[in-house]
This record gives C-alpha cells, sequence and structure tokens, in this order.
C-alpha cells in the first residue's frame, strides 16, 4: 500500500533541469545505483587525499624530501582527479539513462589504475635504490 | 515509541532495499569524510592554522550529508513508489567539490607551505 501521500512532484532545479536536459526520468532504482557508484568513487577519491596526506605526514623518517613530496603530490592529483571525473562519469551515466543510451566506458578507471601504478613503481625504485 | 511526529514514517517495497543501500552508501561517505578530518588533524603541528581550513571543509560536508540523511532517504521511499526520482545534481556536485578543494589544499600545502 502506498502510504506516500499524493504529494505534487517537485520540480527539479534550475542546475539539475540544465545539466540533465531532454529525455524521460529513468527507473529510480537506476538513479539511485548511479548515487551509490559515485559515492564509491567518492570515498576512494577521499582515501587518495588522505593517502597523500599521510605520506607527507607520517614518513618524514622514512623517504627523503624529494620522494615524499612527489608521492604525496602524485596521490593528491590523482584524488582531484577521481572527484573532479566522478562527478563528470556521474552526470553522463545519468544523461545515457536519461535518453536510453549504451552507458559510457569510466575513464576515471583507466586514471586510477595508471595513477595507482606510478605510485607503486615510485616506491619500488626507491627501495631498491635504497638497498643498493 | 519515538514515533510522536505527525509525519508518518514513509515505506516501500523494493526487495532490493535501495532506499537503505544508498542511504548507507551516503553515511559511508560521511564517515570517510570524519577519517579525512583525523588525518588532516595530524598536519596541524607542521601547518598549524592552514590544517583548519582542510577540517573546516571536510566536517561541513560530512555534517551536511548527516543533517540531509533524512530528508533524502524520504525522497528515495517516495521515488520508489512513484516510480520517478530526480537525480540529486546539487548533492553531487557539492561532494564532488569538496573532495577537489580538499586535494587541492592539500597540494597547496605539500607545495607551498615548508614543514618543520
Amino acid at each position: 500500500m502506498p502510504t506516500s501521500s499524493p504529494s505534487p512532484r517537485p520540480e527539479r532545479g534550475k542546475f539539475a533541469a540544465k545539466l540533465l536536459r531532454g529525455g524521460t526520468e529513468p527507473d529510480p532504482r537506476f538513479t539511485l545505483a548511479n548515487e551509490r557508484t559515485f559515492l564509491a568513487w567518492i570515498r576512494t577519491s577521499l582515501a587518495l587525499v588522505a593517502g597523500g596526506i599521510a605520506v607527507e605526514a607520517f614518513t618524514t623518517d622514512i623517504f627523503v624530501p624529494a620522494i615524499r613530496t612527489t608521492i604525496a603530490v602524485v596521490l593528491l592529483v590523482l584524488a582531484m582527479a577521481i572527484g573532479c571525473g566522478s562527478f563528470f562519469r556521474w552526470l553522463n551515466v545519468e544523461r545515457s539513462m536519461r535518453h536510453k543510451t549504451p552507458l559510457p566506458l569510466p575513464l576515471i578507471a583507466p586514471i586510477l589504475a595508471i595513477g595507482g601504478g606510478v605510485v607503486a613503481a615510485l616506491l619500488l625504485i626507491f627501495v631498491l635504490l635504497r638497498q643498493t | 515509541m519515538r514515533r510522536t511526529r505527525s509525519v508518518p514514517e514513509p515505506e516501500h517495497h523494493d526487495a532490493g532495499l535501495q532506499p537503505e543501500r544508498t542511504s548507507l552508501a551516503w553515511s559511508r561517505t560521511t564517515l570517510a569524510m570524519i577519517v579525512a578530518t583525523a588525518m588532516f588533524l595530524r598536519w596541524f603541528p607542521q601547518y598549524g592554522w592552514f590544517t583548519a581550513i582542510l577540517m573546516a571543509v571536510a566536517l561541513c560536508t560530512a555534517l551536511g550529508i548527516y543533517i540531509t540523511q533524512k530528508l533524502r532517504y524520504h525522497r528515495a521511499v517516495s521515488g520508489i513508489a512513484n516510480e520517478r526520482i530526480h537525480a540529486d545534481v546539487a548533492a553531487a556536485a557539492w561532494v564532488a567539490g569538496s573532495v577537489v578543494v580538499l586535494g587541492a589544499l592539500g597540494l597547496y600545502a605539500v607545495l607551498f607551505l615548508t614543514l618543520d
């Protein structure tokens, strides 16, 4: 039994109407799933921010300043790219669901993979050089 | 016992519990924001007041999500019931924006503020 009162559908804000033009509202389950995926990316981005801060704050005794700063900068830039990219990814997925077109490929996935690989490679080089 | 308010709790019949899962995803994000705030606290001895800006951004976003949780859940439930929901562009832009701002402020601190 639908207990929700027959409330008039709230109109979309100007901002939303402009960014998500045309098409029809998709299945609400899809919209919620898209929102959850977006939030997972945001948490990934937050973890990268926290990681960048941690490298700069906790590793003064382990890493030489150049390595420490480089890793922190790569992590923070990656965090910004993922944070920004996740919003546009969310928007593009929402748009293609409204127009019933195939979902776009996630560009942020390869960015994250390559960025993670770069940081790991930097650390590997540093560890190997330190042992010799 | 707490149901003294006149507004009835909304109900839905979604077997996939989408409103609950989405609400929990927002809660996890709040928690991640608070963890990030705790990390910024570690910078306090070196960067002083600058850390307060980072912490304020993260905490405001965490608090904002927390305050709007119930509203968002109710909207999701009525969205499932009406088979129609508006994508929350403002919330997504706000959360993504604050993560980008945190990254930028962190970058500024790492590159331009001296660590001692």
